[in-house]
């Protein structure tokens, strides 16, 4: 089998990952599965043969199947969210053989719906050697019920298929068709999936370079999401929306969004960690430093903290480094020491050292040699503002270490221009509340006044207030999130068990899930 | 009306404008009857039809005019609605020849912006101009490291700004600048000094003239010493600092109440 090139070196773990599925009778009936299929296997260390390996992706994917049928009969989303999940894992092993075979199998002549143009479509998507390769035998096996979720979900999985194998024109068109689709459908039971689709959507027209393009529709969905309270497809759609503002850098308009709608509370961790960062970015553009810092607080403690999702990690910090710098705070030199992030922070830490140290001529060194880095990053204006924090620094510590010294040192210790430049410059951080301190214009130098005892102040009681705060709003969070089994009364031994053994597969699967956040490098 | 009537119209205008003494009255009732001529083109964009170069060209350089009108005719906020309405014309009409008064009309946006001290309105603005432009364009890099000296406070470099300007537009909104950079400068000395010579003081404000000078020293509320020639600034000093009884009391029900939901 064919993985696609990008995945290959995942390739061990999609080993485990299908071991873990092998001991999975394939041929019982899926209905009777259920839910805690998953938690009955045991991982066989047998290497599979290409064509067992594939009878598992469709026995995978009919898996699935029979959720969102079931989760569309029960009103219940936590079964196609299940699925959902189960994506990230199953695009790994996708071929257009495996496609073609399901598509095959699902669309028959003859059916409930005349799905012969959609089986026509989906397969002439995969190429014409995916299709050759369905025969007369793989018509005879016929999934039974047939839903637009089933539908749609094939739709996604092919999506998925040609955006690894890199082909775009074909893609966009079919997420064009599946778009449409999905608006038409109006269905609740379609929400987590008419997420994602809206979501390689967008991916497909911003890997062709048009995303301006689909800003009205969009706009669109998301204002019927709203109305619907689709909480999945409004979080991702503001994302997405968000995303395409800051492509073209218009933050006037992603700042505008962000005040005129609100997002979803109940949206994934994912989706409010990517929020939280463009609103930290919006912010810090606006220099509103203290909102921008706490957004990106969050942005970077909600992301799952694990290899896949580095970029986000990595962009995340590195916003928030000179966030904090703007706001005169030093980063901790502990986070520059992160495998994840050590790389990626290098020039920022350089700045932020000649911040520290309020050295303008190392910081003016720092920002030329790593200017083309900043300006990719799209962090070359925020960083240029770092300027007069330099400066304040280092009048701070002159202040600090001097109890008077004239204007003259001054302006030479800071390399300003000239001794009216410093003059002003000190008037001005006095003003600023950076240091406390006068200036004798006469004599031309600066004396400091006499610290004054901290713990005299309010300062103290202030910071404890922030941090009992912050440790109640966790504890009153975690109360919120927990989830309480429907029948809590009196289950026995054997539920019990069978309980906690699911829960362990929903664990796992969310921590896989986890891992696949940013695998698109999505921001 | 046709197109050719609004060229013709346009035409009239940009020669008016140009003339070595424009007859700005005029200009402007050029301005508002090409207004409305342009709405009926395609003068915002048009989602049923296809946006014509010709017509589009033409409404952007009247509008290129007009904001440079309402400079000259020192109108601030009609100067804002025609930079509004150039957005589109320069962010989201790729095809349409680049216009040579672009990054001059945008570098006095910025101006005015920091003129108003619309700080965060002025940084916004500035993410969306192109990277080379913003490190190269002389008309980009003046408002630029404006704003830098004034967050610095290198006040100097600021006043010294006022020679090197990219156009004479500028100058309108420089001297705007400046009444607000002498009252930043007097907020600062107030704080920084507790007695300042006026002849001293003079020099930090940039006024020449005595006169100005008490002027000024009236309007802030100085203690001038006509004898010494000082002028005295009042100490905060004795600043009482009161204990927030309400704020403690209030954090502490807070606290209690969440204590009683965890117990």
């Amino acid at each position: 089998m064919s993985e696609a090139p990008r995945r290959s070196t995942r390739l061990n773990k999609n080993q485990e990952d299908d071991s873990k599925g092998k001991a999975k009778p394939v041929d019982q009936d899926i209905e009777m599965e259920d839910t805690a299929a998953d938690a009955t296997t045991e991982p066989a260390e047998k290497v599979l043969t290409p064509k067992e390996l594939e009878a598992l992706v469709v026995a995978d994917i009919k898996q699935h199947f029979a959720l969102f049928i079931k989760s569309a009969k029960t009103h219940e989303a936590r079964f196609a969210v299940r699925a959902l999940r189960a994506v990230s894992s199953l695009r790994k092993r996708l071929t257009s053989h495996i496609l073609a075979q399901t598509i095959a199998n699902c669309y028959v002549k003859g059916k409930l719906f005349s799905y012969d143009d959609t089986r026509k479509r989906l397969l002439g998507y995969l190429g014409s050697e995916a299709a050759a390769t369905i025969t007369a035998e793989h018509e005879t096996t016929v999934t039974k019920s047939e839903t637009p979720e089933v539908d749609v979900y094939l739709h996604l999985l092919v999506m998925i298929y040609l955006l690894d194998q890199n082909q775009l024109e074909k893609g966009m068109e079919l997420s064009n068709i599946t778009v449409k689709t999905v608006q038409e459908l109006n269905r609740r039971s379609l929400d987590q999936l008419a997420a994602k689709v809206y979501f390689y959507y967008a991916r497909f027209y911003e890997l062709t370079g048009r995303l301006s393009e689909i800003r009205p529709t969009l706009l669109n969905a998301q204002r019927t999401a709203t109305l619907r309270r689709d909480d999945d497809t409004q979080s991702t759609l503001i994302n997405l929306l968000l995303r395409n503002y800051f492509h073209y850098n218009l933050y006037d308009q992603a700042d505008k969004l962000v005040s005129k709608t609100t997002f979803p509370e109940n949206a994934t961790n994912n989706q409010l960690a990517r929020y939280m960062y463009y609103l930290g970015r919006i912010k810090a553009i606006q220099l509103e430093y203290t909102e921008s810092h706490q957004s990106l607080l969050q942005a970077v403690r909600k992301a799952p903290q694990n290899n896949v999702t580095a970029g986000f990690q990595q962009e995340a910090n590195k916003l928030l480094i000179i966030v904090q710098l703007l706001m005169g705070e030093i980063p901790e030199r502990s986070l520059f020491r992160q495998p994840v992030l050590r790389k990626a922070l290098v020039p920022y830490f350089q700045i932020t050292q000649a911040v520290r140290v309020g050295d303008l001529n190392k910081f003016q060194e720092t920002l030329a040699t790593h200017a083309a880095t900043f300006n990719a990053d799209k962090n070359y204006t925020l960083i240029l503002r770092l300027r007069h924090n330099v400066i304040k620094t280092g009048i701070r510590m002159i202040s600090l270490s001097y109890s008077r010294i004239s204007l003259r040192d001054v302006c030479l210790k800071l390399h300003l221009d000239s001794e009216e430049d410093a003059e002003y410059i000190v008037a001005k951080s006095i003003r600023d509340g950076v240091i406390d301190a006068t200036i004798d214009h006469e004599k031309g130098f600066m004396r400091s006044k006499e610290n004054v005892d901290i713990y005299s102040t309010n300062e103290p009681q202030h910071a404890f207030h922030q941090r009992i705060g912050f440790c109640l709003k966790l504890h009153n969070d975690s109360v919120k999130a927990m989830r309480f089994p429907l029948k809590a009364v009196q289950l026995d031994a054997a539920e019990v068990e069978a309980a906690r053994d699911q829960e362990r597969t929903l664990v796992q699967e969310i921590a896989e899930a986890d891992e696949d956040m940013d695998e698109d490098g999505e921001l | 009306m046709a197109i050719s009537e609004v060229k013709r119209l346009a035409q009239a205008l940009s020669q008016e404008y140009n003339a070595a003494n424009p007859d700005l009255a005029k200009c402007g009732q050029f301005l508002s009857q090409l207004k409305i001529a342009l709405i009926e083109l395609s003068y915002l964009t048009h989602e049923e039809r296809p946006n014509n170069i010709e017509e589009l060209t033409l409404a952007r350089d009247v509008l290129e005019i007009g904001a440079q009108w309402s400079i000259r005719t020192k109108d601030i906020p009609s100067f804002e609605r025609y930079m509004a309405q150039l957005q589109t014309y320069y962010n989201d009409h790729s095809a349409l020849p680049a216009s040579p008064l672009k990054y001059n009309l945008i570098g006095l946006n910025l101006l005015c912006l920091l003129s108003q001290n619309r700080i965060s309105d002025f940084h916004t603005a500035l993410e969306t101009i192109d990277p080379e432009q913003l490190h190269n364009n002389p008309a980009i890099q003046h408002p630029v490291k404006l704003e830098q000296s004034l967050m610095e406070g290198s006040y100097n470099r600021v006043w010294s700004s006022r020679s090197e300007v990219p156009s004479k537009e500028y100058l309108f909104f420089i001297d705007i600048l400046m009444d607000t950079i002498r009252n930043e400068i007097a907020s600062c000395s107030e704080k920084a000094y507790t007695s300042l010579p006026l002849s001293d003081a003079g020099t930090l404000l940039f006024f020449t003239n005595m006169e100005d000078i008490l002027n000024f020293a009236k309007e802030r509320n100085w203690k001038v010493n006509p004898v010494e020639q000082k002028a005295y600034f009042h100490s905060d000093a004795d600043e009482k600092i009161n204990i927030p009884a309400d704020q403690i009391i209030k954090q502490t029900m807070f606290y209690a109440r969440d204590m009683d939901r965890i117990v």
